[in-house]
C-alpha cells in the first residue's frame, strides 16, 4: 500500500514534468508521424493508458532516434507500469541525447526514487541542481530524501530553498513544518502550518499536521480546532476524527473523546486504534476489565498494535493478572514501544 | 414580606430544633426517668461500680504519664507509648458503665468514661469516637482533656482537620493555664503539624496492592515483625500462637508467648510456616530482630529481667539454626533496650536500635563496624540526619548498599511513628522521606522489609480483613499512575501521503528499585555432587580489596550475596582438601535488578587437578601481572603453603588473535611472570613449572569476545602430590 501511494504521488510529480507536446503541420513526413505519435503518447500517458503510451512513444523513437522528451516521457510510463530497467534506460537516454536538461535529472531522480533507490535518487537531484540551483522541486525532493533519513536540519535547509523558489509553495511549507516538529521546534512547525493554510485552505491533511503540532505544543483547544477545521473540508477525514479524539482526551474531556472514538469506530468499525483509544478511556476511568476488553479487540483487529499491547499490560496489572501484564509489555517493547521497558523492569522480576 | 419572615423564622427553628434535642444532656436525676424507679436504681449502681473502677484505672494511666513524662522528658507520642496503662481496671470498668449507658446514653461524663476506656484499648474502634463525640455534644467541659483525646482520635482516624480544630481548643485551653506545661504544649503543636503532614501526604496516596500472605503465614493469632532474605524466597517473623515453646501466656497482656517462624516459597507460594526449633524458641518471648540478607544469620529480641531487653544472633548450619549467642557488649547494655538489627548487604556493619541514654532522644539507630578480629566494634549513634529527639525504630538495610529504610515519630510523620526512607550519597544519610499514604497511616508504622528488587515490601498490620490481630503484608510499589498510550496517526508529509504512526510514550515511571544483583547458587564437589560447606570470599577488584567473607550452608551447599550494581567484582570459593575456584564478575549497572545464578564445584587436590585462576589479570599484549591480581596470587600462596607437598604446573593461554609465535611467546612469558612472582613470596622453584601453550588449547569459540575472553587465560595443574 505504501509503495502505491509513493507511486501515485511520483507520477504526479513525473506528469508535472513531462515534456510539452509538439506541434503538428501534417502527417505525410515521417517525422511529422513521429511527433505526432509523441503528442498521442503524451494524451494516453495523461489519461493514465500507460502501455499505449508506451507503444506511441517507441513509435516515435523509432524514426526520431535522438527525440530525447519521447525517451523522457516512455521513462514515465515505464515506471508506472513498474518497469524500472526500462524506465532507466531511457531517462538515460534522454540525458545522453540532452545533458545539459535539468529536468531529465530530476526525473531520473524520481524514477529512482519511485524503485527506492535513495542513493541514486539523491545523485540524480544533486546533478539537477548543479545545473539549475533553483529547481523547486529538485530542492523540494531533497528536503524529503533528508527528512526520511531523519537528517530535519539539513532537510530544512532545502525546503526553505524550494520555498524561496515559490513561496506559495504549499507542500514544501508542510513538510518544513514537519521536519521542525520533529526537531521539537513546535512554534516553528505552527507558523509554517498556518502559513500553508493561510495559501491554500482546503488542504484538510496540512490542517490535521497543525492539529497534532498544537497537541505536542499541550495547547489542546486549539488542535481540537485545527482537527475540526480538517473534518469540516473532509469530513470523512478519520484520522483526524480519531485525533481529536486524542486531543480531547488530553484535554480531559473523555466524554467528548469517546464520541469522537466511536464515531471513528461507526464509519470504520475495524479500526484497531480506535479500539485501543477507547481502552484508554476506560483505563483513565479505572475500569480495567473494560479496559482489557476493549485493547483485546484492538489486538485481534491489529496484532502489531504496540499500544494496545501496552493498555492491556496497565488493565492486566490492575486486575492483578501478573504474568500476562509483563508478556504483553513485552510483547509491546517487542513492537516498538520502548514505554514498556520501564514497566518491565519495576514489574517483571 | 410578613409571610416571608414567618417562613424564615420556621426554618431556623427547624434547624436548631434538632440539635438543641441532641444536644441536651439527661443528669442521673429519677425525675428525668419517670415510671423506671428500679431500672434507675440498677443502672446507677452499675455506674457506681464502672466509674469507681475507672478512676482507679485512669489514677494508674495519669501516674504512668507523670513516670513517662519524668523519664523521657516528652509526652507520649503514640497510643502504644501508654502501653495500655490501667488496662485491668478499664475492662472490669467496661461492663457496669455499658449497662449504666444503655439507660441513659445522654450523660456526658459517662461517655467521657466510655470514650476514654476505649481509647486505651483500641482508639481505632469506633465505639471510642463515639463516645467521645457524645461526651463534646452533651457536656463540652466535663473533663479539660475531652478536646485532647478527641482530637488524638479524629487523628487516629484521618480526619485531619477535625483533630487540627480540636487540638487547637485544647492549646488555647493549655496556654490559659495558670501553669502552662511546656511539654504539653509542644506535644499538641507536633500533633497538629502531624496533621497538617497526613493531610499533605493523604492528598497523594502512594500506588500501593497490599496483599494478605495468606494461611500459610498468617493465623487468628498474632503474627508480626517479618524479615526476608534478598531473594524474598524466605521469609521469618514473630507469631504467638497456641503452639507457641512451651504453650504458655504472658500475663502482662494474656497473649502466647513470642516464637520465631520461618516459611520459604516452592513455586512462588509460601508453604506452610514452621515453627523454629528449641535452640531458637524458648518458653519465654524470642523474637525476630532482622536477618541477614543470605538468610544465614538470624537476630534475636528476648527481653530477660536481667537484660533489660537484648540481641542475640544464631546462624543456620546445616538445617538449623545454632543456639543464639547473646550480643557484644557493644551493642546490648544492662540498663537499656536494644531491638531491631540489619546487617549491610556485606555483612560488615551491623545497624541496630538501642534507647541508651548517649542517643539523641528515645530510641535511636546505631551502627557498628566488624573489627578485624571478626568482632562488633563500639557502636556510634549514625547522628541527627536520621535519629531525631523522638524515638527511631525497625531498621532496615537495603541490600543495594545505600539505601536505608527506619521508623520514626519525628521528621514529617503523620502520626505515631511512619516509615522513612533515607540515601547515603558521599558518605552522608540524605534527607529522610516520608513513604507516604497508605503505607504509613496515623498509627505507629514500625518494622518494614523491602525485598532485593526495591518493588516490594513487607510489613505487619491488624487492619480488617486479615486472619485475625496483627498479619503479615505485601506491598508492590506501583509507582505513578501508568498513563495510557493513544493510537494517533498524521501525514506528515505532503506528498507521501504516507500515515506516520505518533506513538507517544507518556511519562516515565519513577522506579523505586535499586540497582542490586543478587548473586547465588551451590558449592558442591565435582566429583560426587554433594553439597560442601565452603568458605566465600567476595573481592572488589577495582579497590583490590576483600569485602566480604561468608559461608555457604552445610547441609544445602547454597549461598546468597547481594552486591551493589556497576562494579567488577572477584569471588574465591575455598575449602580445605580442594581446589579453590574463583570467579570474576563485571557487573554493569543499567539493570535495576538481576538475579545470577553461579553454581561452583570444587575439585579435590589430587595429581591432574586443573583450575582456571580467572582473577588474574595482565595489561594488555604483556606479561606484566596488574595489581588487582594480588588476592588470587595470595591464594594461590596460601593454598602451596598449606599443602607442601603438591607441585604445580603454571600454564598460560592466549587466543587465536595475532600469530602463533607470538601468541606462544606472550603466554610462555606470562607463565613465567606468575612462577616468578610466587619464587619471590617464598614458593620453591623446583615445586614450579611454567609453561606457555598460546593459542593451541581453546576452551570455548574464538568467533566472540566472550568466547576469546575465557581462552584467554592462566590454569594450574597439579603435577605431584
Amino acid at each position: 500500500m505504501k509503495n502505491f501511494l509513493f507511486l501515485l504521488t511520483v507520477v504526479f510529480t513525473l506528469t508535472l514534468s513531462a515534456q510539452d507536446t509538439v506541434k503538428v503541420a501534417a502527417l505525410t513526413d515521417p517525422n511529422l508521424q513521429a511527433e505526432q505519435d509523441y503528442n498521442n503518447g503524451l494524451a494516453a500517458l495523461n489519461k493514465k493508458e500507460y502501455a499505449v503510451a508506451v507503444d506511441f512513444f517507441t513509435k516515435c523513437v523509432t524514426v526520431k532516434t535522438t527525440f530525447d522528451k519521447a525517451f523522457s516521457n516512455r521513462a514515465i510510463a515505464y515506471v508506472q507500469l513498474k518497469n524500472s530497467e526500462a524506465a532507466i534506460a531511457d531517462i538515460n537516454t534522454a540525458l545522453k541525447l540532452n545533458p545539459i536538461n535539468a529536468d531529465n535529472y530530476f526525473n531520473k531522480a524520481l524514477i529512482y526514487y519511485a524503485f527506492n533507490k535513495k542513493d541514486s535518487t539523491t545523485s540524480s537531484l544533486d546533478q539537477c541542481l548543479k545545473i539549475k540551483a533553483d529547481h523547486q522541486e529538485a530542492n523540494y525532493y531533497k528536503g524529503l530524501i533528508l527528512f526520511e533519513d531523519a537528517d530535519y536540519k539539513e532537510a530544512i535547509l532545502y525546503y526553505s530553498k524550494a520555498i524561496d523558489a515559490n513561496p506559495n509553495y504549499v507542500f514544501a511549507i508542510n513538510d518544513r513544518a514537519a521536519a521542525k516538529r520533529e526537531m521539537k521546534d513546535y512554534a516553528g512547525a505552527i507558523a509554517d502550518y498556518n502559513k500553508a493554510v493561510s495559501i491554500d485552505d482546503k488542504q484538510f491533511f496540512i490542517y490535521n499536521n497543525l492539529g497534532s503540532t498544537y497537541r505536542l505544543n499541550k495547547e489542546f483547544p486549539k488542535a481540537i480546532e485545527a482537527y475540526s477545521k480538517a473534518l469540516q473540508i473532509k469530513p470523512d477525514y478519520l484520522l483526524a476524527l480519531n485525533n481529536r479524539g486524542a486531543a480531547n482526551f488530553d484535554n480531559n474531556n473523555l466524554k467528548a473523546a469517546s464520541a469522537d472514538f466511536e464515531s471513528v469506530l461507526s464509519k470504520d468499525p475495524k479500526n484497531s486504534g480506535a479500539y485501543n483509544n477507547l481502552a484508554s478511556i476506560a483505563l483513565k476511568n479505572k475500569d480495567y476489565k473494560k479496559a482489557k476488553d476493549l485493547s483485546t479487540k484492538a489486538i485481534d483487529l491489529d496484532a502489531k498494535n504496540g499500544a494496545a499491547f501496552y493498555n492491556r499490560g496497565i488493565a492486566k496489572q490492575m486486575l492483578r493478572e501478573e504474568e500476562g501484564c509483563c508478556t504483553d509489555w513485552k510483547k509491546a517493547l517487542e513492537l516498538g514501544v520502548t514505554g514498556a521497558k520501564l514497566f518491565i523492569n519495576s514489574t517483571c522480576n | 414580606m410578613q409571610l416571608k419572615m414567618k417562613k424564615l423564622i420556621t426554618l431556623f427553628l427547624i434547624a436548631i430544633i434538632p440539635s438543641f434535642i441532641i444536644s441536651q444532656e439527661v443528669t442521673w436525676d429519677k425525675d428525668n426517668f419517670p415510671g423506671k424507679k428500679e431500672e434507675f436504681k440498677n443502672a446507677r449502681k452499675q455506674l457506681d461500680i464502672g466509674t469507681e473502677f475507672y478512676s482507679q484505672g485512669r489514677g494508674e494511666f495519669d501516674d504512668f504519664k507523670k513516670a513517662y513524662l519524668s523519664t523521657n522528658k516528652m509526652m507520649p507520642m503514640s497510643h502504644h507509648d501508654y502501653r495500655m496503662s490501667g488496662i485491668t481496671n478499664f475492662r472490669d470498668a467496661l461492663a457496669p458503665l455499658n449497662t449504666a449507658y444503655a439507660f441513659n446514653p445522654k450523660d456526658g461524663r459517662l461517655n467521657y468514661m466510655l470514650g476514654f476506656i476505649w481509647w486505651v484499648s483500641d482508639p481505632a474502634n469506633p465505639q471510642t469516637l463515639k463516645h467521645l463525640e457524645a461526651a463534646n455534644q452533651l457536656h463540652p467541659n466535663v473533663e479539660n482533656d475531652l478536646n485532647y483525646w478527641l482530637a488524638w482520635t479524629y487523628h487516629l482516624n484521618s480526619k485531619w482537620d477535625e483533630a487540627i480544630t480540636k487540638y487547637k481548643e485544647h492549646l488555647t485551653f493549655l496556654s490559659q493555664k495558670a501553669k502552662s506545661n511546656a511539654l504539653e504544649i509542644e506535644d499538641v503543636n507536633k500533633k497538629i503539624d502531624e496533621c497538617n503532614n497526613g493531610k499533605k501526604l493523604s492528598a497523594t496516596p502512594e500506588r500501593v496492592f497490599v496483599d494478605n500472605l495468606g494461611p500459610n503465614i498468617n493465623t487468628s493469632f498474632p503474627e508480626y515483625g517479618p524479615a526476608i532474605t534478598a531473594d524474598e524466597e524466605t521469609i521469618m517473623y514473630t507469631a504467638r500462637r497456641d503452639n507457641t515453646t512451651g504453650g504458655k501466656k504472658d500475663e502482662g497482656d494474656n497473649k502466647y508467648f513470642e516464637d520465631v517462624y520461618v516459611s520459604t516459597k516452592l513455586n512462588g507460594k509460601w508453604q506452610p510456616a514452621k515453627l523454629l526449633s528449641k535452640n531458637v524458641n524458648t518458653e519465654s518471648h524470642d523474637a525476630v530482630a532482622g536477618l541477614s540478607p543470605d538468610g544465614s544469620k538470624l537476630y534475636i529480641y528476648r527481653d530477660l529481667s536481667s537484660d533489660n531487653g537484648d540481641l542475640y544472633e544464631t546462624v543456620l548450619f546445616g538445617a538449623d539454626w545454632e543456639p543464639p549467642v547473646h550480643m557484644n557488649k557493644n551493642i546490648n547494655t544492662k540498663k537499656y533496650h536494644e531491638n531491631t538489627v540489619s546487617l549491610s548487604f556485606d555483612s560488615r556493619q551491623l545497624y541496630f536500635v538501642s534507647n541508651k541514654e548517649s542517643g539523641l532522644g528515645g530510641s535511636d539507630i546505631y551502627v557498628c563496624e566488624l573489627d578485624p578480629k571478626g568482632e562488633w566494634g563500639v557502636s556510634k549513634n549514625i547522628g541527627p540526619d536520621i535519629n531525631t529527639k523522638y524515638s527511631e525504630d525497625g531498621v532496615f538495610m537495603h541490600p543495594d548498599g545505600v539505601t536505608m529504610y527506619f521508623s520514626s515519630k519525628g521528621h514529617n510523620t503523620m502520626g505515631g511513628y511512619d516509615i522513612f526512607k533515607s540515601t547515603l550519597v558521599n558518605g552522608k544519610w540524605g534527607k529522610p522521606e516520608n513513604l507516604g499514604y497508605p503505607i504509613n497511616g496515623p498509627d505507629d508504622d514500625v518494622f518494614f522489609v523491602v525485598s532485593g528488587s526495591g518493588n516490594r515490601g513487607y510489613f505487619a498490620s491488624a487492619k480488617t480483613g486479615g486472619y485475625g490481630d496483627q498479619d503479615i503484608y505485601k506491598i508492590t510499589f506501583l509507582g505513578p499512575e501508568k498513563q495510557p498510550l493513544l493510537n494517533t496517526q498524521d501525514q506528515l508529509l505532503a506528498l507521501a501521503a504516507n500515515p506516520v504512526s505518533n506513538l507517544k510514550t507518556e511519562n516515565a515511571v519513577e522506579i523505586k528499585a535499586a540497582k542490586v544483583t543478587i548473586l547465588k547458587g551451590v558449592i558442591t564437589d565435582a566429583k560426587t555432587n554433594q553439597p560442601l560447606e565452603a568458605s566465600i570470599e567476595l573481592v572488589d577488584n577495582d579497590k583490590n580489596q576483600v569485602i566480604a567473607t561468608f559461608k555457604s550452608n552445610s547441609s544445602s551447599g547454597k549461598y546468597l550475596v547481594t552486591l551493589p550494581s556497576g562494579k567488577n567484582y572477584g569471588i574465591a570459593v575455598k575449602r580445605d582438601g580442594y581446589l579453590f575456584h574463583s570467579e570474576n564478575f563485571n557487573l554493569p549497572d543499567n539493570a535495576d535488578f538481576q538475579e545470577y545464578n553461579k553454581d561452583v564445584a570444587l575439585k579435590k587436590i589430587e595429581v591432574g587437578s586443573t583450575i582456571v585462576l580467572k582473577n588474574i589479570f595482565f595489561d594488555f599484549d604483556k606479561a606484566t601481572i596488574r595489581p588487582e591480581s594480588a588476592n588470587e596470587l595470595e591464594r594461590l600462596i596460601k593454598l602451596l603453603n598449606e599443602n607442601p607437598t603438591i607441585k604445580i604446573e603454571l600454564g598460560s593461554h592466549t587466543d587465536s588473535k595475532g600469530s602463533d609465535d607470538y601468541n606462544m611467546k606472550l603466554s610462555d612469558s606470562r607463565s613465567k611472570s606468575v612462577v616468578d612472582y610466587l619464587i619471590g613470596k617464598g614458593i620453591a622453584a623446583a615445586r614450579l613449572t611454567a609453561k606457555g601453550y598460546g593459542e593451541t588449547k581453546p576452551i570455548d569459540t574464538n568467533e566472540t569476545d566472550a568466547g576469546r575472553q575465557n581462552n584467554r587465560r592462566t590454569e594450574f595443574k597439579i603435577t605431584e602430590k
